[in-house]
């Protein structure tokens, strides 16, 4: 077992601040918090090898339960261990083992070119500098680091960093990899090649990996395991498929005609992948699943009952979704 | 803890301090002005103090040289606690821009990762602490005052002073954890009583040389140590008790720094 998270709580007691004169030492000794409850009573397991999703609304609670598997934060209860490691009983022990990345902020030299934070780095972990030699050309060929050795980190763009980052993460060759928002902020080409390294370190390495993303398309292409977590709770922990059933994605398209248009009748649409929702005046709307058909392909086939005036879609936000699938 | 551990450790940590070193240099105008900077407050701050013994030449029995021990004495163990230690005192910033994250994700103790994230040679502080403890010194030798072993009593005073200084900055930023903003605390702790200890503390009513003496032992960092070392008061177990105090402190800062990271609340991302 990789991870083993045991009703995990955690709680965020913030004082409240006082205004105006020595406001830093009255709220020292003022007895007023704020609660926020952001984690609670968390529980699951992860094994070897797998893939895991981790998603969610903004402020859910994502980012702390990564801090406390990682050790960063301690639970307010609960119990945690990271490859049989309790992290917050043996801090150093724990992080030996596993890999962390935070999309917002880099573990890197700023002010140092790229292949200098990998000598510190091996030296703390204590790699050899043959493992070292082997691993970083094993990375440089597949996250193409060469191109940017010798520059300094605050010089990268954000793509190359978040490479550079996931390589220095990897360095000592740990069993267990944390991402938290990898792709946050990338180009598609950037977000394409770190979701095709990711891919490799799980699939050809065994490398167990849990990532938390915005991006529903890491979860499709990346993960064999989803969870959701909502206010705290963990709201869906399974498959994709069986998600996708649950949540299905709908996008709504209206379409104008201008002049005459003929909606086909029923027996002919029920083999199509989107169904009539409503016709109003010279406006018909559709529903599609997006991940059966695309966009352009119901132009098409709408464009063929006559001709189009206007179109308008309605994506569902992923956050709506997700909400509204906690809900249910 | 075992010796090989120990001799890693300070090898990662010289290698962290040579990184920052180099990263800094990358700035090299920032550094310049900087130590310029620091001169100049060091040259006004020594002004200022002449210009008191000066005026007012011995203060309560205390002689102008004895006085000048006390100031140099405080300013050497700051510059030992600071050069090393400073993003102990600035812990704030990682406070509230959750950078401790990073640190704590290293496989070597906090503060090992911490301290060495700065590196502040300051030589306006070294310079103007020398010089006037040399004058003091030098002068309190030529009297007869006191003898060539206070040199090296004085060395070993600087450094368990430096250790005081250092645990109080420790626990002071460790509230921190609680409390996020610390600038006004330290404020008390660190500048104030400091401040108040380049003074004899005879100077100061009970209650107040008491609570620089046992709730923030600033006055063992040079008063104490004094009242032997330069005037034959109390006895040399005096120099044992100041020691006993620094460890004691040590113990207690790292302690309570264990304790207050378990309370680190990070930033939401």
């Amino acid at each position: 077992m990789m991870i083993e998270a045991h009703n995990l709580t955690k709680d965020f007691k913030t004082p409240v601040v006082r205004e105006g004169r020595f406001s830093g030492l009255r709220t020292l000794f003022s007895r007023e918090y704020r609660l926020k409850e952001a984690v609670r009573d968390i529980s699951f397991q992860v094994e070897r090898g797998e893939f895991v999703g981790y998603i969610g609304p903004n402020g859910a609670g994502k980012s702390t339960t990564i801090k406390m598997l990682t050790g960063i934060l301690h639970p307010t209860s609960g119990e945690v261990r990271v490859g049989g490691v309790n992290p917050h009983r043996d801090r150093r022990q724990a992080v030996r083992q596993l890999g962390v990345v935070f999309g917002q902020r880099s573990q890197l030299w700023w002010d140092l070119p790229v292949k200098d934070s990998y000598d510190i780095l091996a030296e703390m972990y204590g790699v050899s500098g043959a493992e070292k030699t082997q691993r970083l050309d094993q990375f440089a060929e597949l996250l193409d680091l060469r191109e940017f050795w010798l520059t300094p980190v605050r010089k990268l763009s954000l793509g190359q960093r978040m490479r550079a980052d996931i390589a220095a993460a990897m360095l000592h060759d740990p069993d267990l990899l944390f991402l938290d928002e990898p792709t946050i902020g990338l180009d598609v080409h950037a977000k394409r090649n770190i979701r095709q390294f990711l891919s490799q370190l799980n699939r050809d390495f065994g490398k167990t990996i849990l990532l938390t993303t915005h991006d529903m398309d890491d979860i499709e292409q990346l993960c064999s395991r989803v969870m959701v977590i909502d206010q705290g709770q963990l709201t869906y922990d399974g498959t994709i498929p069986t998600l996708r059933e649950q949540i299905g994605l709908p996008t709504e398209i209206r379409v104008k005609f201008r002049g005459p248009f003929r909606v086909p009748e029923e027996t002919e649409v029920e083999r199509l992948p989107y169904r009539v929702t409503g016709i109003e005046d010279d406006t018909v709307v559709v529903e599609a699943n997006r991940h059966e058909i695309g966009t352009m392909e119901i132009i098409r086939a709408l464009s063929e009952w006559g001709d189009i005036d206007d179109v308008d879609m309605a994506e569902p936000a992923f956050e709506e979704v997700i909400r509204s699938f906690s809900a249910s | 803890m075992n010796l090989a551990k120990l001799r890693s450790w300070l090898r990662l940590y010289g290698l962290l301090v040579r990184t920052t070193i180099r990263s800094r240099m990358q700035y090299k105008f920032n550094f310049v002005v900087g130590t310029l900077l620091a001169a100049l407050v060091q040259i006004s701050e020594f002004l200022m103090v002449a210009i008191v013994l000066d005026r007012f030449g011995a203060i309560r029995g205390w002689s102008v040289h004895e006085i000048g021990y006390l100031f140099a004495v405080m300013t050497l163990s700051k510059t030992i606690y600071r050069t090393f230690a400073d993003e102990v005192h600035h812990l704030e910033k990682y406070l509230v821009g959750g950078e401790l994250d990073q640190l704590l994700t290293r496989p070597m103790p906090v503060l090992l990762a911490l301290m060495p994230q700065k590196f502040r040679l300051m030589p306006a502080e070294l310079l103007q602490g020398g010089f006037i403890l040399s004058w003091a010194l030098g002068s309190m030798m030529r009297t007869g005052q006191v003898g060539w072993t206070a040199v090296i009593a004085t060395l070993f005073i600087i450094l368990t002073g430096a250790v005081i200084l250092f645990s109080i900055g420790l626990a002071t930023a460790t509230l921190g954890f609680w409390t996020t903003r610390i600038v006004e605390l330290q404020n008390i702790t660190e500048d104030a009583a400091r401040t108040a200890a380049q003074y004899p503390l005879t100077l100061y009513p009970k209650w107040m040389s008491s609570l620089l003496l046992f709730a923030i032992p600033v006055g063992f960092v040079n008063y104490m140590p004094s009242l032997y070392l330069l005037r034959g008061e109390v006895g040399p177990w005096v120099l044992a008790v100041t020691a006993g105090v620094a460890v004691i402190c040590i113990f207690a800062s790292l302690r309570f720094w264990r304790y207050g990271i378990t309370k680190y609340q990070s930033t939401g991302s």
